[in-house]
Order: C-alpha cells, then sequence, then structure tokens
C-alpha cells in the first residue's frame, strides 16, 4: 500500500515538474486541441437536442396539445363532443380540450386559388390548448359568435408576388380581404379574413380556422369533432395522462403528440443522430490521433531523460504512471477550456438562433452528452499517452540515454 | 563483493563486430576501492556498464553479493540499481526538468523517504560536494563541473552499498578533484564503501586499493596501491 503511494507520488512529482518547465507553447497547443475535440462532441448532439426541443414545443404548442383524441375505428367523427370534452376536463392534470372539425378545402382569392385544410374551432376551447391566438402578426383571433370570419396561417395568405415554394399560397391575402372557400360537400362560403397567424411550424402556417358553429353550419354537423385535442399541466409526462385517460373508460383512441407526429421526427431523429455518430466517431479519431502525435513527439523527445531515470533505478510502471498522469491533466484542462469554449458558443445561439423549418432552434446542452464526451476524451488520451510511454520505456537503457 | 568473470561485449554493427571487451575477469571486495584506467576506446566505460546493470555482457557471468545478477529480469535489476547502487555516469546524465536538489532526491522519493528526511539528507551531501548555494539551479544553469558533482550527490544520497562513478573528476580541477576524492576516500574508510571508479590521472591512484588497466578491452595490468583494502572489508 505504502509502495504504491510512494509509487503515485513519485509519478504526479515527474508530471508536475514535466508540466511546469516543459515547453508552455506545447502544451497550450496541447490543450486547445483537446478543448476543440471537446466542443466538437458536444456541440452537434446539443443542436440536435435542439431541434427535438423545437419540434415538440412546436408540435404541443401549435399543432396537437399533448394527447390527440381521434374518432373510434371505423368512423369519421367523435360523437357528443361536447360530453367527452367535459369528461376529459374533469381529469386532474388535464389543462383544457379543443375539438376541432377538418375540413380539405379549396381557397380562392382574386383568381388564386390554393388547396389546404380548414378547422372548425370553439375560440375559448382553443385558446385554452393552443398558443395560435398569440402568434398574429395581424388582426385579431375568432371569437366565439364568429360566422363570416376567418384567420389564415400566414404562409397560406402569402406575399403579393411571392411563390412559397410548392406550399398553398394565396400570395397576398391582408385583413379585410375576402376569400371563397369551397368545402368538400360542394358548398362554397366567402369570408372575410380576420386576422394572420405566423406560428413557423408549416403544417399550422398553411392551415386556416373558422369557428365550429360556422362549420356545423355548413357540412351539416352536430356536436361532431374530427379530433380533440387536449392540454395536459406539464409536459413530458404524455404517457401516463394517456393511461389516466384510458382508465375514465374512453372508448375513442388516445394518442401522445409523439405517437401522432411520430413517423415524421422518429425518422429525423434517426438520420441526425446517424450524422452525429459519424461526427463523433471523426472526432474521436481525430483527438486519438492528434493526442497520440503530441504525446508521441513529447515523449520521443524524452528518450534520454527515460532512459536516465530507468538507469537510477525508477521502475518502468512509475515512468509510464507519469505521463499517463500528465495526459490525464491535460485532458482535464482541455476538456474544461472546451466546456467553457461551449458555453460561450450556446450563449451565443440563445441570443441568436439558427432558424430551422421548425422555427428557431436553441442548443441544448444535455448532461448525458458531455459525460460522455468526457469520457471518451479520456478513454482515448489514455490510450494515447500509455502506449508511446510503454514503448518508449522498453527500450534498452544505454540506447535510450544516447538519445 | 563483485565477481565478474570473462565478461565479453561485442557490439554488432552491420557486418563489422567491435569488441569492446574481450574476457574480462575481475573480483572487487567489500570495502575496496578500485581505479580503473586505460586508453581512450579500451572498454573502461563499457565494463561499468555492466557492472552497474545498465549493459548485459554477450558473454560471462555477474555476481554481486552472491546474486547472480545477470539472471535478473529488468524490473529487479531496476529495483538492484535503486537499492544498492550507486552510479555516476561519464556524462551527468542529469533530468534536465528537475533542480540540482530534486535530481538528488528523486530516489529517495521513489524509496518512500519522508519529505524532511530526503530534503534534509539531500542538501547535506550537496554541502559536502561544494554546492551548498547551486541547489536549486537546473541543469542548463550549471557548469559542467557543477552538473558533475550534483550527479556525484546522486549517486551517494541512498548510501549504495557500491558506488561506480565513470570519470566522476573529469570536468573539475584539481583542487575540486581532490575535495572529491577525499570525500569518496573518507566514505570508503568510515562506511566501508565499496568504490569501482574509472579515471585515467595518475595522481588519483593514491587514492586507490588497487588500479586495473584495460587495454583493447582486455586487462592488462593489475597493480596493488599503497592504501591496500581498508581493515575491516572481506577480503
Ligand atoms: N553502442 C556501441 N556501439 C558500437 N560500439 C560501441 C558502443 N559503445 C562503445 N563502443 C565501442 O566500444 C569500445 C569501448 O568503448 P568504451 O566507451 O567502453 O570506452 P572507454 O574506455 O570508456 O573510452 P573513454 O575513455 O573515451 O570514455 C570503443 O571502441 C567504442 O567505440
Ligand atoms: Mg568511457
Amino acid at each position: 500500500m505504502t509502495a504504491v503511494f510512494a509509487a503515485l507520488r513519485v509519478s504526479a512529482f515527474l508530471a508536475w515538474k514535466s508540466i511546469h518547465r516543459g515547453s508552455k507553447g506545447t502544451l497550450a497547443l496541447t490543450i486547445m486541441i483537446i478543448a476543440l475535440v471537446f466542443v466538437n462532441l458536444v456541440f452537434l448532439p446539443s443542436i440536435i437536442s435542439g431541434v427535438v426541443e423545437t419540434f415538440n414545443a412546436q408540435s404541443i404548442d401549435f399543432n396537437l396539445g399533448n394527447l390527440v383524441i381521434e374518432p373510434r375505428e371505423g368512423s369519421q367523427y367523435i360523437g357528443n363532443a361536447t360530453d367527452l370534452q367535459q369528461t376529459v376536463e374533469r381529469i386532474p392534470g388535464i389543462v383544457g380540450t379543443s375539438a376541432r372539425i377538418t375540413a380539405g378545402v379549396t381557397y380562392f382569392y382574386r383568381g388564386r386559388n390554393a388547396a389546404s385544410t380548414l378547422y372548425g374551432i370553439t375560440p375559448e376551447d382553443e385558446r385554452s390548448v393552443t398558443k395560435i391566438a398569440d402568434y398574429m402578426t395581424e388582426g385579431e383571433f375568432l371569437s366565439n359568435g364568429d360566422t363570416d370570419a376567418i384567420v389564415m396561417g400566414a404562409t397560406l395568405a402569402g406575399v403579393e408576388g411571392e411563390e412559397a415554394g410548392g406550399l398553398p399560397s394565396l400570395r397576398g391575402v391582408g385583413v379585410g380581404d375576402s376569400v371563397e372557400v369551397a368545402y368538400p360537400n360542394g358548398e362554397t362560403r366567402t369570408y372575410r379574413v380576420k386576422g394572420i397567424f405566423k406560428t413557423q411550424s408549416f403544417g399550422v402556417d398553411t392551415a386556416a380556422f373558422v369557428t365550429s358553429r360556422e362549420m356545423n353550419e355548413v357540412l351539416g354537423l352536430q356536436d361532431q369533432a374530427s379530433v380533440i385535442l387536449v392540454k395536459t399541466e406539464v409536459n413530458g409526462r404524455e404517457e401516463e395522462y394517456k393511461m389516466e385517460l384510458l382508465s375514465y373508460g374512453i372508448q375513442e383512441e388516445i394518442r401522445t403528440f409523439q405517437e401522432k407526429a411520430g413517423g415524421f421526427v422518429d425518422q429525423a431523429i434517426q438520420s441526425f443522430n446517424i450524422i452525429n455518430a459519424i461526427s463523433t466517431l471523426v472526432s474521436l479519431i481525430i483527438a486519438v490521433v492528434v493526442v497520440f502525435i503530441v504525446i508521441f513527439i513529447n515523449t520521443v523527445n524524452r528518450r534520454r531523460q527515460i532512459g536516465i531515470l530507468k538507469a537510477i533505478g525508477i521502475d518502468q510502471q512509475i515512468i509510464i504512471n507519469s505521463y499517463v498522469l500528465q495526459v490525464l491533466f491535460i485532458t482535464a484542462v482541455g476538456a474544461l477550456v472546451g466546456m467553457a469554449l461551449n458555453a460561450g458558443l450556446t450563449t451565443y445561439l440563445t441570443a441568436y438562433p439558427l432558424v430551422f423549418p421548425g422555427g428557431p432552434v436553441y442548443p441544448v446542452v444535455e448532461a448525458p452528452a458531455v459525460l460522455r464526451s468526457i469520457a471518451s476524451l479520456f478513454a482515448v488520451s489514455v490510450v494515447a499517452g500509455y502506449i508511446p510511454a510503454w514503448q518508449i520505456v522498453r527500450e534498452d537503457i544505454l540506447s535510450a540515454i544516447r538519445g | 563483493m563483485i565477481v565478474a568473470e570473462n565478461l565479453t561485449r561485442v557490439y554488432t554493427m552491420g557486418k563489422v563486430e567491435v569488441r569492446a571487451l574481450g574476457g574480462v575477469s575481475l573480483e572487487v571486495a567489500r570495502g575496496e576501492f578500485v581505479g580503473i584506467t586505460g586508453a581512450s576506446g579500451s572498454g573502461k566505460s563499457t565494463l561499468l556498464h555492466i557492472l552497474g546493470l545498465l549493459d548485459r555482457p554477450t558473454f560471462g557471468r555477474v555476481t554481486i553479493d552472491g546474486i547472480d545478477v545477470l539472471a535478473l529480469s529488468d524490473r529487479q535489476r531496476t529495483l538492484f540499481r535503486l537499492n544498492r547502487l550507486g552510479y555516476v555516469f561519464q556524462d551527468y546524465a542529469l533530468i534536465g526538468e528537475l533542480t540540482a536538489i530534486e535530481n538528488v532526491y528523486l530516489t529517495s522519493l521513489v524509496r518512500g523517504a519522508s519529505k524532511e528526511d530526503y530534503l534534509e539528507r539531500s542538501a547535506e551531501i550537496l554541502r559536502r560536494v561544494g554546492l551548498g548555494d547551486r541547489m536549486d539551479h537546473r541543469q542548463s544553469e550549471l557548469s559542467g563541473g557543477e552538473q558533475q558533482r550534483v550527479a556525484i550527490a546522486r549517486a551517494l544520497v541512498n548510501n549504495p552499498s557500491i558506488l561506480l562513478a565513470d570519470e566522476p573528476c573529469a570536468n573539475l580541477d584539481s583542487q575540486t578533484s581532490r575535495s572529491i576524492l577525499d570525500l569518496f576516500a573518507r566514505l570508503n574508510e568510515e562506511l566501508d564503501q565499496t568504490i569501482v571508479m574509472v579515471s585515467h590521472e595518475d595522481w588519483h591512484k593514491e587514492y586507490f586499493c588497487r588500479v586495473v588497466t584495460l587495454r583493447d578491452g582486455l586487462i592488462e595490468e593489475m597493480t596493488e596501491c599503497g592504501r591496500g583494502p581498508h581493515p575491516g572489508g572481506e577480503a
């Protein structure tokens, strides 16, 4: 035990003297390289997490709420929608519900037309679930009594003379304009545009809303809904709430927003994860090679010193450990500098976020990703530090001393 | 004591063979102070390297204090050097990143000495070789002779049972040389220190019990000097 401690003390002594009295330039360079590798390892996953987070927030706030209730197998609509909403709203932890009627319609405006979705909603209810009403860029949101009013997504409303790149657009609708809507049952209505909203969620910004009162009248429906969106008190516990709803005997299909959005996000995340894995692998290989080269040169430059240490009776394991300790120290400092750099980058990108199709993306640095990066950096450095030291330590003493 | 039999060291460089030692047999008793002389290239350093467990002979046997040192593993040899041998290299071989005193106490650190002990002991030995005011200098801040004396202090710090010194006075003026040789003689007399020292200064002979002269890798001559083996040493 004391022998082990004495040996470690000598390794630490040699390591420290070497760092302290060795070349400061090489030291700074090595630390910087490790810091940059660290940033490289942490940054991309943080952007991917940010994309996922943005996507989730957008789905909940604008598209789907936390849970989605859909008609039973074989039915087009949910019947007795008001009763069902009341049942759900009584469940603890449920903040609001919004029944929507969905119709695929064609919009006409000044000889232009666009096919997209029209939702019939109860404005009060919709406000209790989604935040669309807070994102009006012009005019205002619907009121419960409106019958001849429509609010429209900014993409669908469009901009005069601008193509929307394949997305449905009426190119220049403004508040107060009249838009004609052709319903799937052949009915047409003319609505006055009451407001335009912009959520940056493209599925929402290409749609429009009228009141359910109006849509019921056009489609001849009564207390029916295509879908009921449910908002829960906290995000991230959708599975639990789903179980809770099922336990209340609700017969309709209940899905979490993740299940509903499923395929698309999962695929995107999978692709991102592949990119991330490749980038991580490349960073780690670069880290191995760079750390290896730096330590190797450093160690080779000290062949004579290693020879002398052996000659005066210092065990090879002490010598190897002193190199490994140096590498551990350099890696620790490098990781700290890397964390500082990453914090700077994250702060900057939080102030000036990257803009993705789903909206602005803020980097989300997750502790497991940071820990994984630190662990892999240390693993790589120890290997890269151990091998050259081990090689030179096995050399013949006199050849090593001759240099 | 050291018993070396028929030590042969052949260096092979491509097709050329250099016979640095051609069969040297030598015994050094405990407490003896032996000088090794000979022309440059005669094999003095080669012999000392083998006795110091830094090199292995091509043929021959070496036992030190009854231990067949050639049969030891590399790590056992390292431990042997640490615990029993002190070696002064012809080119000093100091660690450039360490100060004079750090160079001296490094091996004490390995042996697990306490901080007070090794600091006190290394400072004392540095003062004895005349470097009391150079303890915190690094190699690049020391003259050749000062470096040589640090190397001597380092070899002596653990009270080795055998001191092997390769021209330890090569870079010293005659007055400093004399003080180093006086130190060796005192250790030899008072502590029964066994010393094997390479030298080619004639006047050093007055310090030796015996002088071994090498020529082309062979012992040319062995002469007893004024100072016979120190009483108390085994023959
Ligand atoms: N590594 C080596 N490879 C080849 N030849 C060597 C090697 N080391 C020593 N020699 C040769 O062995 C012979 C003896 O060398 P050694 O260093 O023992 O001489 P020395 O007596 O110590 O000389 P000096 O007084 O100059 O120090 C020399 O001819 C030298 O050239
Ligand atoms: Mg020599």
